[in-house]
């Protein structure tokens, strides 16, 4: 296993990797990398979907060596939603429920990093409450017609098609009736507006205006969108992408940080530690096939919580020098605090935020009345 | 005075203000000219108010805090403490610091975090054992705008041998950083009243999401604490605890901020909420003056 591992890192520390990532840091306000060409090596190999099937594109390899994968490129700060929606969220949902047909269509070309997807749940008034979801998808010939507004959603512009989530039918429960779609996102009916953020990477707001989709590009069931969802959950709510961010900045506050900082550092570091294992506890689960909904909340939220800790105490204990920006000639570190300060509001928030992992804790594992 | 300030700052001006030295990016919207007319205009409006007349300062501070003012005022009153009879008259004046070196009536220096270097009349150059007063616009300083978190206007300023027009010992920090606390309390007061705003009027599973404990507790314990906080900073015993102060007040704004923007949601990151304006200038406020260690 710690030979795969440097492997991977051979391949990250590449001098043309590094200078790669490095103008990606550089580009001008308002733009954004999409695919890389270090997605493409990795995808070349076979390791940007290991763990997929050879005949997709992967390696037939294990979750582990995903794990993996994922791990080191962000402790090398490769841009990561780009895969990550791409790849393990919305590749990893095709690979899992698919058909053979939608696997063939979509999977070889993420895995090739050649194609990337987006992610289209969020709603302008439906965020944490996402059973309560507005879009819709009606019946049309042999197909539906979708119609909503999609937002908070990234990467429209680098991407070929979405995961879309739209309602089917109505009932007393809210979250029944949702169906999943994998829809085209530069079709005509399509909308796509930019919604400019702090952070490095924009948002969208897309508007679905009647868009004709077919009964093929249902993923799962109809009216069983939920089920698909909890199915893939547990690969999205690992922790390892914040863990490894945690590490990442950690690791450059800890080159820079000025003296009388040591306890307060050697605290930040036990708890990302803590961050990691909980985190490798969730891939262990998964990859034996038993995944645990307490642990994913638990990784998620302390994982996210303790990589926001770790990029806000960077700027109290560096001072002003950890707000450059990469493109200021005297950032420190390649401006990667004053990046991961931007970032790091959102970390708490996607893919489940706090209070809603605190809340699936208190009811859950605790048993608290709801 | 802070009354009639406040006034001032009521109405159309105060989403103004609130932006008046955020610099765009990549998304369109103001120039950076028309906020500087904003900021110019703000100047005369402050000064003409008696902004500079130094009588409740801590006050004023903190009320510059609440409407997310930039600009050099803060700055203007420690050099005016510093330098009384150097006829600043009512010209504004940049705080810059580093470790200069003196010879022959001219100072040399690196300083960086300088704020609105490019509009002020006068540097302070400050951190060595004597602060000299230099003119703006000398051909010997060279001034480069920071790209930072803030987006705000802060400049490194390098000084080669500019000739110094006066000298005084070291400025007066502990007064510095009470009015520094001061405005982070205004800036906290305010972070909490928008996201006590949004957590009233967002609804999710079919209630407001302030209906739901985990934020109305913490949204609480917060008001509760920028209460204390300003209690501190007024207090006539807080000078002599100045850095202690300050350095308590800074984590509360980044506190209070970084909570701001978990209540308000993937909404409170949009460039046009001002939830992200209050956890940026935080950033960059909370850290601004020099921090003594140990
Ligand atoms: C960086 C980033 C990337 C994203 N990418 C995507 C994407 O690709 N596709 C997509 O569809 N969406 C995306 N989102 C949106 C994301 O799914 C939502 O942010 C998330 O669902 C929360 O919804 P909201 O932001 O609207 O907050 P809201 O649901 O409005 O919640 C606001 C605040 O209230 C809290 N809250 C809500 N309900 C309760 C409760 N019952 N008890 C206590 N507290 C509560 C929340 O935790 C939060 O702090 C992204 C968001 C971010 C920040």
């Amino acid at each position: 296993m710690t030979g795969f591992r440097e492997e991977v890192c051979a391949l990250l520390c590449e001098d043309a990797v590094r200078s790669e990532i490095a103008q990606t840091r550089r580009l001008p306000y308002g733009q954004e990398s999409g695919l890389l060409d270090v997605h493409r090596r990795l995808g070349k190999l076979g390791w940007l979907a290991i763990n997929w099937p050879e005949r997709y594109g992967g390696s037939g390899a294990t979750i582990v060596e995903k794990a993996i994968v994922t791990e080191e490129m962000i402790r090398h700060g490769v841009p990561e939603n780009v895969h990550s929606l791409g790849v393990d969220i919305v590749g990893n949902a095709i690979n899992l429920m698919g058909t053979d047909e939608q696997k063939e269509r979509y999977l070889p070309g993420l895995a090739r990093g050649e194609t990337t997807a987006n992610v289209l749940f969020s709603e302008p008034d439906v965020g944490s409450d996402l059973g309560s979801l507005a879009a819709r998808a009606e019946p049309d010939g042999d197909g539906y017609r979708l119609t909503g507004r999609k937002i908070y959603n990234m990467k429209a512009q680098h991407s070929d098609f979405a995961l879309c989530a739209a309602r089917t039918s109505t009932g007393p429960v809210n979250y029944a009736g949702i169906t999943l779609f994998l829809v085209p996102l530069h079709s005509l009916g399509t909308v796509i507006e930019p919604v400019w953020n702090l952070s490095e990477e924009r948002f969208d707001l897309i508007t679905l205006d009647g868009i004709r989709i077919g009964r093929e590009d249902v993923l799962g069931e109809v009216d069983d969108g939920w089920q698909v969802l909890n199915r893939v959950l547990p690969f999205e709510r690992t922790g390892l992408d914040h863990s490894a961010k945690a590490e990442r900045t950690l690791a450059a506050l800890r080159e820079h940080a000025p003296p009388g900082c040591g306890d307060r550092l050697a605290r930040l570091e036990t708890r990302v530690r803590a961050a990691r294992l909980l985190a490798w506890r969730c891939i262990a689960n998964l990859h034996e096939g038993r995944p645990d909904e307490i642990h994913s909340a638990t990784a998620k939220w302390y994982t996210s919580e303790t990589a926001k800790e770790v990029s806000v105490a960077a700027v109290e204990l560096l001072g002003p020098r950890a707000l450059l920006d990469a493109r200021d000639p005297d950032a420190i570190a390649d401006g990667l605090f004053d990046a991961a300060f931007r970032e790091a509001p959102g970390l708490t928030l996607a893919q489940g935020s706090s209070e809603i992992m605190l809340y699936f804790v208190a009811t859950s594992k605790l048993g608290l009345p709801s | 005075m802070t009354a009639t300030i406040a006034e001032f700052f009521e109405g159309d001006l105060a989403p103004l203000v609130r932006r008046m030295a955020d610099r765009p990016r990549g998304e369109g919207g103001d120039t950076d000219d028309d906020r500087r007319e904003t900021r110019a205009m703000v100047w005369e409006g402050l000064v003409g108010l008696g902004a500079l007349d130094g009588d409740d300062a801590t006050g004023l501070a903190e009320l510059l805090g609440s409407v997310l003012y930039q600009g050099p005022l803060l700055d203007t009153l420690t050099a005016r403490a510093l330098f009384p009879d150097a006829g600043l008259g009512q010209a504004p004046v940049a705080l810059a610091a580093g470790e200069p070196t003196e010879a022959d009536g001219t100072v040399s220096a690196r300083c960086d975090f300088v704020g609105f270097a490019d509009e002020v009349e006068h540097f302070a150059v400050v951190g060595g054992e004597r602060s000299a007063l230099v003119r703006a616009g000398h051909p010997s300083i060279t001034t480069r705008r920071h790209e930072e978190t803030g987006r705000g206007e802060l400049h490194r300023v390098d000084f080669a041998g500019t000739p110094v027009t006066a000298w005084a010992g070291r400025p007066d920090w502990e007064g510095a950083r009470v009015r520094q606390a001061a405005y982070l309390v205004g800036l906290a007061q305010a972070a909490l009243d928008h996201a006590v705003d949004y957590a009233t009027t967002r609804r999710q599973f079919g209630r407001a999401i302030g209906a739901n404990q985990a934020l109305s507790f913490r949204l609480a314990e917060m008001s509760m604490r920028v209460d204390a906080a300003r209690l501190l900073v007024h207090d006539p015993g807080t000078p002599a605890h100045a850095a202690a102060t300050l350095g308590e007040v800074a984590d509360l704004a980044r506190t209070v901020t970084t909570a701001t923007m978990q209540i308000h949601g993937a909404a409170g990151m949009r460039s046009d909420d001002d939830a992200q304006l209050y956890y940026r200038r935080a950033a960059a406020e909370s850290v601004r003056l020099p921090q003594p260690r140990g």
